[in-house]
């Protein structure tokens, strides 16, 4: 025999699907959202999104290079991912280096501190978020009015459906249009319902995320607002909500990793939110919703384990 | 609603790619039988050197209860007992036979006419009325016939089944789930008569009242022409399954035909059932009605060759597989079997043996980037055992082989799910297998 023969163990073949694909196949299902971002904010929040992208691929570029001095890890697209919810969870008018802060907190420490992609106990763009909201809590607050048409945004500024409610005022002034389609106040990538919906069926089509976390969450969303006699329609559509259950609880890293798992997670995440927004100081609740099951995802993984193939107590199908 | 297991399980490309035709493959001048083809011990030479042989003769003979005895695939003279080389490398004790001009000839046409005399036809019910239990597994035995499905159990240790176990049900396995690989197929639509046969002798033989052959509905034709073979004077029926990988392994086949699960460590009989291959009935009706023992079977070649080259043959035991008409891609690598399960070649001029179902050739390019561990979960659910390939996998690792041992690994079948479904291209599946290995010791 001449020729060389490769070797190594089974399998030999492999499925399409690969991680930069599956982070490639997110961005994609963002591309509505950020459109809408666009729409409605105009020029800000693309300085908003171009910073916060950034940002975060230079810090883990810097990271992997002189700090771990590890092959480069920016080509599979997380950190661009991270780059684009951040900044979607972000109102246009806040100052760049804001933005900027909030990116490196989010790559620094929320993902390379703990060992890079895979071994970040929390979504980093939601650390990200916190850390700003915390840190500059007026600024975080202050959401710029849309302005439809990619237009510069004229600087007015008005209230988010959910602070209008914490502080017991009417939500009149939003149509069910206004609210669907996006046109109010809020974070750049949280108004529109109908553009994180198209990104929702595009992931669920593409099998990136299943439907078990977006829809457990709701479960858990509806539970809460039925008991506390809240309109849940309103719930779902206001407030980072869809931004959240669709893009960042589905976060593989951070959510549990078999489907019975991921159910729980997800109504506990829909419990909390609601609960937070009925009767917690803040207006929203979501972010905080999901770092918390972030931080209980292992132990949900050790408690929930697949049930594993053994003899079925119960009926056994007739021969 | 067409049932498959229920736990995990995926859906690779099927590639089943190979012309559909059985063809003879021309006989070897020199075969190489290596001793041991099957699990248990190796068989004990019966000839020596210089003997002449005919083909068909024994040469080697069981050596223990759980062993198989070996036959002359061509007449000649043994040239020598030696050491030579598997594919994979390993190296075994075998009998190399060599053939002469005017042998080779005779050998060629008496294989031409006794396989041309295998018209599928109307099956012989008498020949399992009239042998008796023990006979039929005299005969499967001393024809070397052993499980045809890649684990090469001697057959009639498996057909003696022990009176207090009273299986209900003998399962024949025909899903040949493996992509690629075509020669279950084959076998299925060219001879179903002589299938069904080998099932009603195996039946017999082990003392089992009712039969399933399960085919996956990927292979309609196989199961078409199967039912055509049967009529409602049989206890067999033939079972259409939905397609998913790994339907062949034992604990997923008894779940998607009975609806049973086999516990942890235990046998398809602590639920009442038996499993053979097709391959395996087909050898069986062969070493019976025909008195031909295991000295040939269908080897499937395929892969990334020239699609003319896909095709099914009858090889004898021994031919070394450089003698087969293929050509290599750029990059070759050789799986012996299917690519899920079957390991690659590291040399090509080793013989088919029994439990070689088939080559697949694959132009390897190159291979990815391994990547983090995403904990997508993709693993998980692809588990047929309901285990967590992740977690072993680091347990593995990490040489935290108590853990390994607790989280289930010795209930690993090695299909390979796991690592086929990981998006960042893992090794998960080689780390379980090193967990594994430990834990057995």
């Amino acid at each position: 025999m001449s020729e060389l023969l490769k070797f190594s163990p089974s399998p030999h073949i492999h499925t399409s699907r690969t991680t930069p694909g599956a982070m490639a196949h997110v961005l994609i299902a963002l591309v509505p959202a950020v459109f809408c971002a666009l729409y409605f904010f105009g020029l800000p929040a693309l300085w908003v999104l171009l910073v916060s992208i950034s940002t975060c691929v230079a810090t883990e570029w810097l990271i992997t290079k002189y700090m771990l001095r590890r092959p480069l890890s920016i080509n599979d697209y997380s950190a661009v991912l991270t780059g684009v919810l951040l900044a979607l969870n972000l109102p246009s008018n806040l100052p760049l280096w804001m933005v900027a802060v909030g990116a490196v907190i989010a790559i620094g420490i929320a993902k390379m501190a703990f060992g890079g992609l895979g071994c970040n106990i929390f979504n980093p763009a939601l650390v990200g978020r916190v850390f700003l909201f915390i840190s500059f809590s007026a600024a975080m607050s202050t959401w710029p009015l849309p302005d439809a048409g990619f237009g510069d945004a004229d600087g007015a500024t008005g209230a988010t459906i959910l602070s209008l409610v914490k502080m017991g005022q009417s939500t009149a002034e939003f149509t069910p249009q206004d609210m669907i389609l996006g046109n109010m106040g809020g974070s750049m990538g949280e108004v529109s319902a109908v553009a994180i919906l198209i990104g929702l069926v595009y992931l669920l089509v593409t099998k990136v995320v299943s439907w078990h976390i977006p829809g457990a969450i709701l479960l858990g969303l509806a539970f809460i607002d039925i008991m506390a006699g809240y309109p849940v329609g309103i719930d779902i559509v206001s407030g980072g909500f869809l931004l959240g259950a669709v893009f960042m609880a589905t976060d593989y890293v951070t959510s549990p990793m078999t489907k019975r798992g991921m159910l729980f997670y997800g109504f506990m995440i829909g419990v909390i939110t609601a609960s937070i927004r009925r009767w917690g100081i803040y207006p929203e609740g979501m972010s905080f919703a999901i770092l918390i099951m972030n931080g209980a995802t292992p132990l949900i993984n050790r408690h929930m384990r697949p049930s594993r193939f053994s003899p079925r107590q119960r009926k056994e199908v007739a021969v | 609603m067409r049932n498959t297991f229920k736990k995990g399980g995926i859906h690779p490309e099927a590639h089943k790619e190979a012309s559909r035709g059985i063809e003879l493959l021309k006989l070897p001048r020199k075969a190489v039988v290596p001793l041991s083809q099957h699990i248990g011990a190796p068989a004990r030479p019966v000839v020596s050197k210089g003997d002449k042989v005919r083909r068909g003769m024994l040469i080697a003979e069981n050596s223990a209860f759980v062993s198989a005895g070996l036959h002359a695939p061509i007449s000649g003279t043994v040239a020598e007992i030696v050491p030579v080389a598997l594919l994979w490398g390993k190296s075994t004790q075998a009998i190399v036979i060599e053939a002469d001009e005017e042998e080779h000839r005779a050998d060629t046409e008496l294989r031409q006419e006794y396989w041309a005399n295998m018209i599928p036809g109307e099956s012989d019910r008498l020949l399992s009325e009239r042998l008796s239990p023990e006979e039929i597994r005299r005969k499967v035995s001393e024809a070397g016939v052993v499980g045809l499905g890649g684990a090469t159990f001697p057959s009639h240790v498996k057909l003696d089944v022990k009176s207090e176990a009273r299986p209900e049900m003998l399962i024949i396995n025909g899903c040949e789930c493996e992509p690629y690989l075509m020669c279950d197929d084959a076998l299925m639509c060219a001879y179903p008569g002589r299938i069904v046969e080998g099932v009603e002798l195996m039946m017999k033989a082990a003392g089992i009242g009712k039969a399933v052959i399960a085919v996956e509905d990927n292979k309609p034709e196989a199961a078409a022409s199967l039912s055509a073979a049967l009529d409602s004077a049989h206890d067999i029926s033939v079972r259409v399954l939905k397609t998913k990988y790994p339907q062949g392994g034992e604990k997923q086949l008894v779940e998607a035909v009975t609806g049973r699960r086999i516990g942890s460590g235990k046998l398809p009989a602590s639920v009442g059932a038996v499993v053979h291959n097709i391959a395996t009935a087909f050898a069986v009706w062969q070493a019976v009605a025909t008195g031909q023992p295991l000295i040939e079977r269908v080897v499937t070649i395929t892969g990334d060759i020239n699609p003319q080259e896909r095709k099914n043959y009858i090889a004898a035991i021994g031919t070394p597989f450089n003698e087969m008409p293929f050509t290599l891609p750029a990059s070759p690598k050789i799986i012996v079997g299917g690519p899920m399960m079957g390991r690659a070649a590291v040399r090509l001029d080793a013989p088919v043996m029994k439990g070689t179902s088939g080559l697949t050739v694959l132009d390897a390019g190159v291979k990815p980037n391994v990547r983090a561990c995403v904990r997508c979960g993709a693993c998980v659910d692809a588990c047929p055992m309901g285990l967590e390939p992740y977690l072993i996998s680091t347990y593995g690792r990490l040489r935290m082989w108590d853990d390994a041992y607790a989280a289930g690994v010795s209930d690993c079948l090695e299909c390979g799910a796991c690592s086929y479904s990981c998006p960042s291209y893992r090794p998960i599946l080689d780390y379980i297998r090193v967990a594994k290995q430990r834990c057995k010791r």
